[in-house]
């Protein structure tokens, strides 16, 4: 009913120069009490739904969002409950500028001071209320300037925060530069928190802090690239700003990030080196509501893999964002070409990722002096503090071992500080097996299995997962799985589900057990807890 | 022309927000000392009973398993130190950091902790409610007993508990003091002195010998009391009995006893359990 509206919407806005456009996603869980599991029935039907509609036309474009998270799917944050329209804007094209009204998402550099975006499965969304210019003056610069309060879930957070981001391509300007194929590009943003907070913070039952009203962060950044070859350098700053995170000591925050990546014939080579301290950047003083994963105002990325099989997602990572941390990558890929000796018929490709995360250095003042105690700590930046938070080797092979039958074999190594990462369960160290094949039985019918094994002397012991996926193009995909811890609980996370899509509907059924676990993205977790029930998802672009 | 005031405005509105705001060191602290109304001496008003002081009471949700919770007792110990029998703490080991204990190690959760964490839809530990207003966290909860001590009281609450054999029996004694208060009368029973793990903060190594105090062991007039009324004035006897487990430390006993209602704590007294031989 609602997606033949939107299409005769569509239809008679289209006649007038504007198109209509947008998107539907809900999905559904009937949560069912589960003895097994532990599971509980939080409720007779939850879902997460949204609604967004898009208008466009020559100089004006709009858009809302309708989301209704009153009933919402468990693990997400008491205040994520409730509904309504939080997203609203409106974007002019005015000769080079470009000028929001509105809700908006922004990110400057890498997102060390300033990103604002939307995780749905994480409950993230820091959109900002405000106004944004985003201006092109000359070919080869782009300026930015803004100034809002963030959402936090269903209300506003009082800060102001404002910013202004520059970047220039120096290519534009040198003639010579784009003649050798050279790129560089120059960028600093900063951005200022205004506050005026009533929130009074004791350090005993005698004194309370001062609270600056006006925090600023800036942040430099330069890239270059020649052919294969590119390498970018960040540097943040951020002033001091006592809070829970950092407990509330006045020192400056930074992040510094050197990246270099090779991507020639067949060979990917990325390294990449960062350093942070407390730079948890948040847009309330509220303590209560600054614990957890709202209000962030800047995003650093984690530098380790985003797992997708199964069990290598089990012991994620989350950037230490106020305790700091040294975090290193290194990834190389290798593409064995066809006809070759390792590479056989169809060619090959391996890749490998080694990810380390170690502490900072930081040297407390142990006395009972309360204004000394605020200056925190000392760091030596190049020196490493006494605790790894996380070390990751993981090792990908890819080959297609016949015209039908397509294999991916990987290994994973981890040691997970899963003190650091969730506050408890001390150092697990991992050893993680997988197995995907694709077999393809005709140009409609395609079979894919997976098989994981998880080796671990910690936690809940070994875990198998088996999966398999049955497409039948182009509208059915078939999915049975099931995860079994096999060290401690025998316990089996069985779920089978079934999807169909026509046109631009998609949708998906299901029953099954999920784990609780940790759901990360990008750095980010959340805390999910177990549960079990019938599952419905439905999406739908027009 | 247009163009150039546009740059000039947006440079003018960064150099203003750019508001530098860097605190010297010695002015990050102000003084604001917790101020404890002792009206106990002051003349009532004709016809009024003589007023109390009002005690405040926090509920700290904590767990043997939650790095942070040391630091919430920190708190509460600076609270109790500055405060005396004007607050209350009681820790309530419940929820997902909570250890129920094994064949080796002595665990401190308790079912009724699980229903309170439950009840109040926390998320997170440490958390507390100072006199049953919104959960908050650790870092503010000065701010909210001291907010809490400078309210009237509306009625004066006393405990006396007897431990003889293995049953305490328990009396309450209260006074309407200001106006009716409806409500819930609610009586826990707390053990101090409990040697037990508890996982510490700042990445030190967990501690095997911790000290837990205050700690809720179970509620003696069921979870969430029983029904209590009493008008200005008035005064009103609850008699009850509990049988303590043999786990507990009877040396270590003592009452906490409070009247909420959905304005939240009106009043709590704590005694210690008198043991006769």
């Amino acid at each position: 009913m609602v997606a033949c509206l939107c299409v005769l919407g569509t239809k008679a806005w289209e006649r007038k120069g504007v198109t209509f456009s947008g998107s539907i996603q809900s999905d559904m869980l009937v949560p069912r009490h589960d003895n097994g599991t532990g599971a509980e029935k939080t409720g007779s039907f939850l879902t997460n739904t949204y609604a967004d509609l898009l208008l466009q036309s020559q100089y004006i474009n709009a858009g809302a969002r309708l989301e209704f998270l009153a009933y919402p799917l468990p693990g997400f944050e008491n205040d994520f409950k409730g509904w309504g329209v939080p997203h609203f804007w409106m974007k002019g094209n005015i000769g080079k500028a470009e000028l929001t009204v509105g809700t908006f998402y922004e990110q400057f550099g890498s997102g060390f001071i300033l990103r604002t975006y939307e995780e749905r499965a994480l409950g993230i969304d820091n959109a900002l209320l405000g106004g944004r210019v985003v201006v092109k003056p000359i070919k080869g610069v782009t300026l930015k300037a803004l100034s809002g309060v963030q959402r936090r879930y269903w209300e506003w957070n009082e800060a102001l925060i404002s910013g202004a981001d520059a970047e220039i391509g120096l290519d534009e300007f040198f003639p010579v530069l784009r003649k050798n194929g050279t790129g560089i590009t120059l960028g600093g943003s900063w951005v200022n928190k205004y506050e005026k907070s009533d929130e009074k913070i004791y350090l005993s039952p005698t004194y309370r802090l001062r609270l600056p009203k006006f925090v600023n962060a800036w942040d430099v950044r330069a890239s270059f690239s020649r052919g294969p070859w590119n390498v970018m350098g960040e540097y943040a700053q951020k002033s001091d700003d006592p809070s829970f995170a950092n407990g509330h000591i006045y020192r400056k925050g930074s992040a510094a990030m050197l990246s270099g990546s090779y991507s020639g014939k067949g060979l990917s080579v990325l390294l990449q080196a960062k350093r942070s301290e407390n730079m948890s950047f948040k847009s309330t003083s509220v303590e209560t509501k600054s614990i957890g994963i709202s209000s962030a105002i800047n995003h650093l990325p984690a530098f380790t893999q985003d797992q997708t099989y199964a069990l290598a997602a089990f012991y994620p990572y989350a950037t230490q964002l106020a305790e700091g941390e040294w975090a290193y990558q290194a990834e190389v890929g290798y593409n064995f070409k066809r006809k070759t000796l390792l590479g056989g018929r169809y060619g090959m490709n391996v890749k490998a990722n080694l990810s380390y995360v170690r502490a900072i250095d930081r040297q407390f003042y142990d006395g009972d002096n309360l204004v000394q105690k605020t200056n925190g700590y000392t760091s030596k930046f190049f020196k490493w503090g006494d605790d790894t938070y996380y070390r990751s080797f993981d090792i990908s092979l890819s080959r297609k071992l016949s015209k039908a039958f397509k294999l991916n074999l990987m290994y994973v190594n981890q040691r997970c500080n899963q003190s650091v990462v969730k506050g408890h369960g001390g150092i697990v160290h991992t050893n993680i097996f997988i197995a995907d094949g694709k077999y393809q039985f005709s140009p409609k019918v395609t079979l894919r299995g997976e098989l994981q094994y998880l080796r671990i002397k910690e936690d809940q012991g070994d875990w198998a997962y088996g999966l398999l996926e049955l497409s039948l193009v182009p509208h059915w995909m078939i999915t049975v799985s099931d995860m079994w811890n096999c060290g401690e609980t025998n316990l089996h996370y069985y779920q089978g589900l079934v999807t169909y899509n026509v046109a631009q509907h998609r949708i998906q059924a299901g029953y099954g057990r999920t784990r609780a676990g940790l759901n990360c993205s990008g750095g980010v977790c959340r805390m999910v807890p177990a549960h079990t029930g019938w599952t419905l998802s439905y999406n739908y672009n027009f | 022309m247009l163009k150039r005031y546009t740059y000039s405005i947006l440079a003018l509105v960064c150099l203003l927000l750019t508001g530098c705001d860097r605190i010297a060191e010695d002015e990050r602290l102000i003084y604001d000392p917790i101020v404890l109304e002792d009206n106990q001496n002051d003349i009532p008003e004709e016809g009024k009973p003589e007023q109390t002081k009002r005690v405040v009471l926090l509920e700290d949700f904590t767990g043997q398993r939650c790095v942070n919770c040391p630091k919430a007792t920190d708190i509460i110990e600076q609270l109790q130190e500055v405060c005396g029998d004007a607050f209350v703490a009681v820790g309530i080991h419940g929820g997902p950091t909570a250890f129920a204990g094994n064949a080796n190690v002595v665990g401190l959760k308790t079912d009724i902790g699980d229903e309170y964490y439950t009840h109040w839809n926390l998320e997170y530990q440490p958390v507390g409610l100072v006199n049953r207003h919104a959960p908050i966290n650790y870092t503010e909860w000065i701010e909210a007993v001291k907010e809490e001590l400078v309210k009237p009281a509306t009625l004066r609450l006393k405990g006396t508990a007897v431990l003889e054999d293995n049953t305490i029996t328990i009396n309450i004694d209260a006074q309407g003091t200001n106006g009716t208060v409806d409500g819930k009368l609610q009586v826990w029973l707390l053990e101090d002195g409990i040697k037990a793990l508890q996982l510490m903060p700042d990445n030190k190594p967990a501690d095997q010998a911790y000290i837990h105090n205050h700690v809720l062991r179970t509620a003696v007039n069921g979870t969430w009391g029983e029904d209590f009324s009493i008008k200005e004035g008035e005064t009103e006897r609850r008699t009850m009995a509990l049988d303590i487990e043999p786990k507990w430390n009877r040396e270590q006993l003592s009452i906490v006893a409070f009247v909420y209602n959905d304005q939240g704590v009106q009043q709590a007294a704590k005694t210690k359990v008198e043991i006769i031989e």
